[in-house]
């Protein structure tokens, strides 16, 4: 009796294993017949794609906002002096105008006032050159914002491949066409990965090579 | 030296870029920098006036940096005009296509200032500007 029952849990088992392979089959097949296979390896190639381009994305941000915290904060004391010393030299102006005293006393304070003429400008133009700086680290929005547009673009391409899959596979709906634009292999945007060939990394490369080109 | 009356035309489709680029023209003394979005509205511009110096990018909707290019070097009235080109795409393919379409020179992004400068000046001097 109980050996009966052993067998028969025992061939329950194995009719379970082999409906659970059989079903296993079917969908892999449906979903190969279905063309999702296609879409789905295209959102796996994209993952890791994608993850490098927000990484990049990331980079860029972080180093324009510290590139301009640092100009503000070389900036910032240049100014302070500047505010500082001008208002130490009209105290002094002042006192002098309230109580002139004798020229050969008031050298001093003729002298500090020459100096700080003399200091302003270049005070001014190191504070300009760090503003300068802070424009120039505006141009990351360009180049994460191309990188940007080509993820959109993917995603887009992800989902039109597989509202096409469901499409194409719905009896009675309309046939949409989805048609695979040409690679345009020359507008790729900012490159991620600088090491890849063909890739030139710095200015002087592009340089160099126009130069091979007569340039 | 260059005529600091030059009128330049920057094309960007990113309007941070053409900020930056009529910045650090005004910084070398141009005063005259007209900005557009694409290489369309680019077109427009250089055929409704005069203008001596083209600054594009390349990656822009509607008409891009090359077919932009392509159409200047088409037209008798603005293949003369010299065209720096400013851009992102860093493939060997798109320096020697934009040579061959007829670019005058070509600065890859991000630059700096004096990158900028130095690429002005080399066609400056070559045209005996």
């Amino acid at each position: 009796m109980n050996t009966t029952q052993n067998q028969q849990s025992a061939d329950n088992f194995k009719e379970i294993f082999s409906r659970i392979g059989q079903l296993t089959r079917l969908l892999r097949d449906s979903v190969a017949n279905l063309g999702l296979d296609r879409a789905i390896m295209d959102v796996a190639e994209a993952i890791p794609d994608t993850r490098d381009r927000l990484n990049y994305v990331v980079g860029k941000t972080s180093q324009a906002a510290d590139r301009a915290l640092t100009c503000v904060e070389i900036a910032r004391p240049l100014q302070d002096s500047l505010s500082e010393e001008s208002t130490a030299l009209k105290a002094r102006w002042d006192a002098w105008f309230e109580a002139p005293v004798e020229l050969s006393q008031a050298r001093e304070l003729v002298n500090d006032t020459r100096a700080f003429l003399d200091n302003t400008p270049k005070i001014a133009s190191q504070t300009n050159e760090q503003l300068m700086e802070i424009m120039m680290a505006q141009d990351f929005q360009d180049l994460t914002g191309q990188v940007i547009q080509n993820m959109m673009k993917l995603i887009e391409n992800v989902e039109h491949e597989l509202i096409q899959v469901l499409v194409e596979n719905m009896p009675g709906m309309m046939q949409l066409s989805v048609s695979d634009e040409p690679a345009e292999n020359l507008k790729n945007g900012p490159q991620i990965n600088q090491s890849v060939a063909g890739v030139v990394a710095t200015q002087d490369q592009v340089d160099d090579l126009l130069e091979t080109l007569g340039f | 030296m260059a005529d600091k009356n030059l009128r330049f035309l920057v094309i960007d489709d990113f309007a941070t870029m053409r900020r930056i680029v009529r910045n650090l023209l005004q910084d070398l003394g141009f005063k005259n920098v007209e900005e557009a979005e694409d290489g369309q509205d680019a077109l427009t511009k250089l055929r409704a006036s005069r203008f001596d110096f083209v600054i594009s990018d390349w990656n822009m909707p509607n008409l891009d940096g090359l077919q932009l290019l392509t159409e200047m070097r088409k037209d008798d009235s603005l293949k003369a005009i010299p065209v720096l080109m400013v851009t992102a795409e860093a493939k060997k393919e798109n320096i020697i296509a934009a040579a061959q379409a007829g670019a005058n020179g070509y600065v890859v992004k991000p630059f700096t200032a004096a990158t900028l400068e130095e690429k002005l000046n080399k066609i400056f001097e070559k045209l005996g500007w």
